[in-house]
């Protein structure tokens, strides 16, 4: 598994923290912002992707679920990895479980990152004159999106982590790249996400006793 | 969301041994947190903390945990669960060697 160091996070977000109404907060930079809404929407469009295409082709065979379009298992790596097999060694049980699942894992890892989005639109959404300082932004979250932020981190770490290839304890390699080296640029990312997902998992856990 | 249901298999096998339990077990990933895999132990499966750390551990590890016992429609439910929760799990008759 993955591990998180100690110590300050290597963005400028703030950390994860209870709020006293009982939900959730952290503050972004407005880069930050940026950054988590270009790596969630890349992400929505990813597993949005078959299931979208094939409802504008044959919609209303869809509705009536006449058409012949079960998921058949990613070539794509990423895809593979947030929809793994359901069985390891029964490949026939396997595409059963794919054909009952896949669709409804697919909406519901679009619907998290969507709120995500939702959750950040709504921070942007306030005056930047009742904001602390003009560049921050501050989320605020309640049970039900501080579920979806945790499984959307979750997502976007192992699309990356699966792209980058990133295996356990190789922390010293993705540091000893080139600073030029755009690989080491999307594996800080990758740290960053990990960072706020720890602080965000901490913060929940407290609730759970 | 359709729950799995078994159309096609003959069930004549297992039918004939409804008591055959199946588990669902989670394999270690390079990627997840353990702090999260502990996390969606406890939230998912209402486990003490105690038993989500331990399982969480067993994961890390020895590669793999079995997390829960029950039949095989069970576990289906409970592996769709850990796959939306990004875990990386599978679904097998217990006693077949892990």
């Amino acid at each position: 598994m993955g591990h998180i160091a100690e110590g300050g996070g290597p963005g400028l977000s703030t950390a994860f923290r209870r709020t006293r109404g009982g939900g959730v907060t952290a503050s972004f930079h407005t880069a930050e912002v940026e950054l988590l809404r270009s790596l969630v929407g890349q992400l929505l469009e990813l597993v949005r992707d078959e299931s979208e295409a094939k409802q504008e082709d044959e919609g209303w065979a869809v509705a009536l679920g006449l058409a012949d379009d079960e998921p058949v298992r990613p070539t794509d790596p990423v895809l593979l990895r947030l929809f793994p097999d359901g069985y390891q060694e029964d490949g026939e049980a396997a595409a059963d479980f794919r054909k009952f699942t896949e669709r409804g894992l697919r909406e519901a890892k679009a619907g998290t990152a969507a709120t995500v989005l939702a959750s950040l639109a709504t921070a942007e959404g306030v005056d930047p004159g009742e904001r602390k300082s003009r560049d921050k932004i501050r989320v605020e979250l309640d049970a039900a999106e501080a579920d979806a932020w945790l499984r959307t981190l979750t997502d976007l770490r192992l699309a990356l982590g699966t792209r980058l290839g990133v295996s356990e304890g190789d922390e010293d390699v993705w540091a000893a790249l080139p600073e030029d080296d755009p690989r080491r640029h999307i594996h800080d990312v990758y740290d960053w996400l990990g960072w706020l997902q720890e602080t965000l998992v901490r913060t929940l856990s407290a609730g759970l006793g | 969301m359709t729950a799995p249901v078994e159309m096609e298999r003959p069930e004549a096998e297992e039918a004939t041994v409804p008591d055959t339990p199946w588990v669902t077990v989670v394999w270690n990933d390079p990627v997840n947190l353990m702090s999260y895999v502990t996390y969606v132990f406890q939230a998912y499966f209402a486990y003490p903390k105690p038993k989500a750390e331990k399982l969480m551990l067993d994961v890390h590890e020895k590669g793999k945990a079995i997390v829960s016992e029950g039949t095989r429609e069970e576990m289906e439910r409970d592996v769709e669960a850990m796959h939306s929760y990004g875990l990386w799990a599978t679904l097998q008759k217990a006693g077949d060697l892990v």
